[in-house]
């Protein structure tokens, strides 16, 4: 009896048919790739992207206090910045803001501990296509900080 | 290609003939399956279904390193890797080409100690430097175009010569030594810093 059974089984393929059931019925999903260039994947809403000074929406002016307490926390020791202060005026300006980008592990803290309000001067924005041909232009400069880094073109 | 590379002057034939070299190998990137540290993990999601690199043609990666064109270095290099890696890159095929992924082998990351190798371009010329920590798998693609774009400027028959200066839209031939491409330019780049 167990012998009928294999051989009708064998006989009307069931098992291939089982088999490419399976394979229909994946086929007709939609496509799981995103088309990475042309479509970009929102990050999530705490994502920590690249470092970024902001200034104030409305004004422009710069919010960073010069306050170096970003310097401080990190635990890597990547961030050097400095300012000077106006003759009769208690708040000082920010000068150079110089980040070594090569060594950041991206942890947040340097925006964390930030305290201006209501516009932080430092957040982790959403950019992460960083990619540089030398070292030297992991740097960034304060004028970098501010407008995010552009696309490098390669020049030879 | 050992016979052909740089060797020629423009014209009709030979920038038609650079022009396809050019897109055949920027499109056929094979990388090396080089994963250290969790950066590996990106580079294959980067690899996977969801990103899916074979849209670049760099889908195959590689066991071997004479196999290979694009060696990713994903990971911590330590000290004690660093002879194996260079001497993998030694055996890859020219042309041959490295993306260093993350901060740990751009620059040593978090890791300034005395078993870590502070950027892996101490050993070997890369090519292009993908920041993060790890870097999203987009990311590494946006590195992949950059490399791309690279070779796509770089000649392959013709003459090595060939500067766009800085503002300028056409190349012009300058004479500059021959022999100051691949390594000695990194090497140079090391001691700046």
């Amino acid at each position: 009896m167990q012998t009928v059974a294999r051989w009708l089984r064998t006989i009307f393929l069931v098992d291939l048919i089982k088999g490419l059931w399976v394979t229909a019925r994946y086929t007709p999903q939609p496509a799981f790739t995103f088309q990475y260039p042309a479509e970009r994947r929102p990050v999530a809403p705490r994502f920590r992207g690249l470092l970024r000074l902001q200034v104030e929406p409305e004004t422009g002016a710069a919010t960073c206090i010069v306050c170096d307490q970003c310097a401080r926390v990190c635990p890597d020791d990547l961030i050097a910045l400095g300012g000077h202060r106006e003759p009769g005026q208690k708040i000082k300006i920010l000068d150079y803001f110089d980040f070594n980008l090569s060594r950041c592990s991206f942890c947040g803290l340097c925006a964390e501990v930030c305290p201006t309000r209501p516009v932080k001067a430092l957040i982790m924005s959403e950019d992460y296509e960083l990619g540089t041909y030398t070292r030297d232009r992991q740097i960034l400069r304060i004028d970098e900080m501010y407008d995010g880094v552009p696309i490098e073109h390669y020049v030879r | 290609m050992g016979l052909i590379e740089h060797r020629f002057e423009d014209n009709f034939i030979t920038t038609q003939v650079d022009r396809i070299l050019t897109w055949a190998r920027e499109n056929s990137l094979w990388p090396m399956g080089f994963g250290l540290a969790c950066c590996a993990i990106e580079m294959m999601a980067a690899s996977a279904s969801r990103y899916d690199i074979a849209r670049f043609g760099s889908e195959v990666f590689r066991a071997s390193p004479r196999q290979a064109d694009l060696l990713i270095v994903a990971g911590t290099v330590t000290k004690k890797m660093a002879p194996v890696l260079r001497r993998l890159y030694d055996q890859m095929p020219e042309p041959k080409w490295v993306i260093s992924m993350g901060a740990c082998s751009n620059a040593g990351g978090p890791f300034p100690t005395y078993s870590v190798l502070q950027g892996v371009d101490k050993i070997v010329p890369v090519d292009v430097y993908v920041s993060g920590c790890p870097p999203r798998p987009e990311a590494l693609l946006y590195g992949l175009m950059r490399l791309q774009d690279k070779i796509r400027r770089e000649n392959t028959v013709l003459r090595r010569e060939r500067v766009i200066p800085v503002g300028a839209t056409e190349p012009v031939l300058v004479a500059t030594d021959t022999t100051s491409h691949g390594f000695t330019r990194n090497n140079t780049e090391a001691k700046n810093e």
